[in-house]
């Protein structure tokens, strides 16, 4: 089974450090980006499951980098990590695609089953994935021809 | 009690409303009184001048027609006749019959000799050449004496008349009976203090005076006389005893005598004194009503001003306290946000510490002492103390929660029951008996229900506690309801019968951070999220309370605008 692979996304170097040891520490694979822009970076180069942002950034915000990684990369499920101030955006995040979300301060072990259960979901969507493409492998070129003359 | 700008105000309220009403009140008394007095005081000059030309008009006839008598004698009987002494006095008679007032009748030669003479005394061969009144009938051919002694020596006046026929003058001589005639001038009454009387040119009393003067003497008032025989003169005039009269005057058209009618003036002018006596009344009267009115109306208004004014500055005081409560809001939503991040962080470092340690102990790094245990129970109490942390600052950006409500009119008839079934349960295991008391004419109110609801359960939360901190668990009353308000408003009122609250509290309730309750129990903005959200829908929250009987909030909000449509 494939191990999940999280990256943190906050503006706080500190809690991105200590959460990446104790997340590395239970075992899980964990990347840090300080900003949307360099989360946006890592995903290009690094296979990522989840994305834990934060809705509160300076420069790029959560928002938008959510419709980034969105838009670039579907299946990467995104947990938004929100103040209770902005739960507003939380539902927002939501509505544009977002897993879920957790409300500072939140625990470790919060963002570990919030985790788990995107990747979870991930997962699933992965199989369906790989059992239609199955499928197609099976098909002539004809018909994968006719499929994608028909799609344009 | 009373403040230095509301005597004032009141001072010229008062005198505003005495002078201006009271001014007009006494103009047109005064005006009334003047025309009253003016009119009533010519109708009795008036009447006093009608009877005085009455008065006249019945002496001059009586003088007149006395005259015509003797006339008719000298007319009708020729000189022998009546030198007569028995034809004479048949004549006599005769006269008599048509006045009982000639006492005498005389014939007189050119000479001033008595030659013939009816009456009581013995006047046959006097001489009377030197009497006045002979040389002025000789002179004028008729004659009307003044009233003189004679040789009688008893007051009377005589009518002469004098005859010439033939180269030969006679004299006919009546006397006139000076009681009748006196009677005749005396009759006359107006009033208590009406008189008349005759006065001759010299002011020798021709007839009596009722109020005192004698014939023939003079009276002792000098007054003005009319010098012509034109009309009648009225006045006022002072007699020697103080007395004022009012005077009725004509001179006599058949005889230089003066008739002097006269009437005391406050006889006279008894109905303007009643009239005077009548209006110093009304006046006292109807000044003491209006005083009174004014000092009533205006300690009326000044209440009521006062009223609006405390009421205008409590509105003022709960507007700054509202702002304020807007802006401490603000602030503690920016510190609440600021501090979240620290509170991450602390979270997460405190975690990887425990992590650590664990890790540690599994490996027997960290044997099981006291220090160890120590570190444990801190650390457990900084994993507290941090949730306490992330607890306040949520319940601060609840406060100040920027979020659009969802507007909509809510029926409270079915609202309240709804929200209220919510703590049904609580309730009753805490032996609370709750009563809901919406009324169903209560109007809908406009608003958003989950803020409503935040409301009302913040508030039966509160009220419970203050009932188990005083009750326990049996004796609590909490009564819940709504009802229309006068204005268009709406009150929804939270009755418990709990501990209360004392007055100091009672003004920091609405604060936010301020509790009552322990340390770590209540972070003291319950109160001032629901004071916020019914600022926001336009109400206002009002406490009454008292320490050991029990507390009533009240939510008032504006009817909804559809309510005035049914």
């Amino acid at each position: 089974m494939e191990k999940m692979k999280m990256m943190l996304v906050d503006d706080e170097e500190r809690f991105l450090s200590t959460t990446q040891k104790l997340l590395s520490r239970k075992g899980y694979d964990v990347l840090t980006a300080s900003s949307g822009t360099e989360a946006l970076d890592l995903l290009r180069t690094h296979n990522v499951h989840v994305v834990i942002l934060d809705v509160k950034m300076p420069g790029m915000d959560g928002i938008e980098t959510l419709n980034a990684i969105k838009r670039n990369y579907p299946l990467v499920e995104v947990i938004m990590l929100t103040g209770h101030g902005t739960i507003d955006s939380a539902v927002e995040g939501l509505k544009s695609g977002a897993t879920d979300y957790l409300t500072k301060p939140t625990d470790v072990q919060d963002i570990i089953e919030k985790a788990e259960e995107a990747f979870g979901k991930r997962q699933v969507l992965e199989d369906k994935i790989r059992v239609a493409q199955s499928r197609t492998i099976g098909k002539s070129a004809r018909e994968i021809l006719r499929e994608t003359g028909g799609q344009k | 009690m009373e403040r230095s700008p509301y005597a004032n105000l009141k001072r010229v309220i008062l005198v505003s409303m005495i002078l201006v009403p009271l001014t007009t009140f006494i103009l047109i008394l005064g005006i009334g009184y003047y025309y009253f007095t003016t009119s009533l005081e010519s109708s009795t000059i008036a009447t006093i001048k009608r009877i005085v030309e009455d008065h006249r008009h019945m002496i001059d006839s009586f003088l007149t027609n006395r005259k015509a008598n003797l006339e008719f004698v000298l007319d009708s009987c020729p000189f022998k006749e009546l030198a007569d002494s028995e034809a004479l006095h048949h004549v006599f008679l005769n006269l008599q019959k048509e006045s009982s007032t000639f006492v005498d009748l005389g014939l007189f030669n050119r000479e001033g000799i008595h030659i013939n003479y009816q009456g009581p005394y013995k006047l046959v061969g006097k001489d009377y050449a030197e009497a006045p009144w002979f040389k002025e009938v000789l002179k004028k051919g008729h004659y009307i004496s003044d009233i003189f002694l004679g040789r009688r020596r008893m007051p009377h006046f005589i009518i002469a008349l004098k005859r010439e026929e033939a180269g030969k003058t006679w004299i006919l001589r009546s006397t006139i009976d000076t009681y009748m005639f006196n009677d005749l001038v005396k009759k006359i009454r107006i009033g208590k203090t009406g008189e008349a009387y005759l006065l001759n040119a010299d002011g020798i009393f021709q007839t009596e005076r009722r109020s005192g003067g004698n014939l023939m003497d003079k009276d002792p008032e000098v007054m003005e006389r009319p010098l012509s025989h034109a009309g009648i003169k009225t006045f006022l005039e002072k007699d020697s005893r103080g007395n004022e009269y009012l005077y009725a005057t004509t001179w006599l058209t058949g005889k230089n005598w003066l008739l002097v009618v006269r009437q005391e003036k406050a006889d006279a002018f008894r109905f303007l004194r009643a009239a005077a006596y009548i209006i110093v009344l009304v006046t006292f009267l109807g000044g003491g009503a209006i005083v009174g009115i004014a000092f009533l109306l205006t300690g009326r208004i000044v209440r009521r001003m006062e009223r609006l004014d405390t009421e205008r500055e409590a509105l003022g005081s709960q507007l700054i306290r509202a702002s304020r409560l807007a802006e401490l809001g603000e602030m503690a939503t920016g510190f609440a946000h600021e501090i979240n991040n620290p509170l991450q962080v602390m979270k997460s470092e405190h975690a990887l510490i425990d992590s650590i340690v664990s890790e540690l102990k599994e490996k027997g790094d960290l044997p099981p002492s006291e220090s160890l245990s120590e570190i444990e129970d801190s650390m457990a109490q900084i994993d507290l103390q941090i949730s306490r942390c992330g607890a306040i600052t949520q319940s601060i950006l609840k406060f100040g929660r920027q979020s659009e409500p969802v507007v909509e009119d809510i029926a409270l008839q079915e609202y309240i029951p709804e929200i209220t079934a919510m703590v049904e349960k609580k309730a009753a295991v805490q032996g609370i008996a709750l009563t809901l008391e919406v009324s169903e004419e209560t109007p809908p109110v406009h608003g958003d229900r989950g803020q409503l609801q935040q409301v009302l359960l913040n508030l039966y939360n509160n009220a419970m506690d203050a009932i188990t901190s005083r009750h326990g668990a049996k004796g609590g009353e909490l009564v819940v309801g709504a009802r229309a308000k006068e204005d268009g408003k709406v009150e929804i009122f939270v009755r418990d019968n709990g501990s209360g609250i004392s007055p100091e509290d009672k003004k920091k309730i609405f604060s936010p951070f301020f509790t009552t309750k322990p340390v770590g129990k209540g972070t003291g903005l319950g109160l001032s999220v629901c004071y916020g959200i019914i600022s926001k829908m336009g109400g206002i929250m009002e406490v009454d309370s008292e320490k050991g009987v029990g507390t009533t909030f009240n939510v008032i909000l504006p009817a909804a605008k559809q309510a005035l449509i049914h």
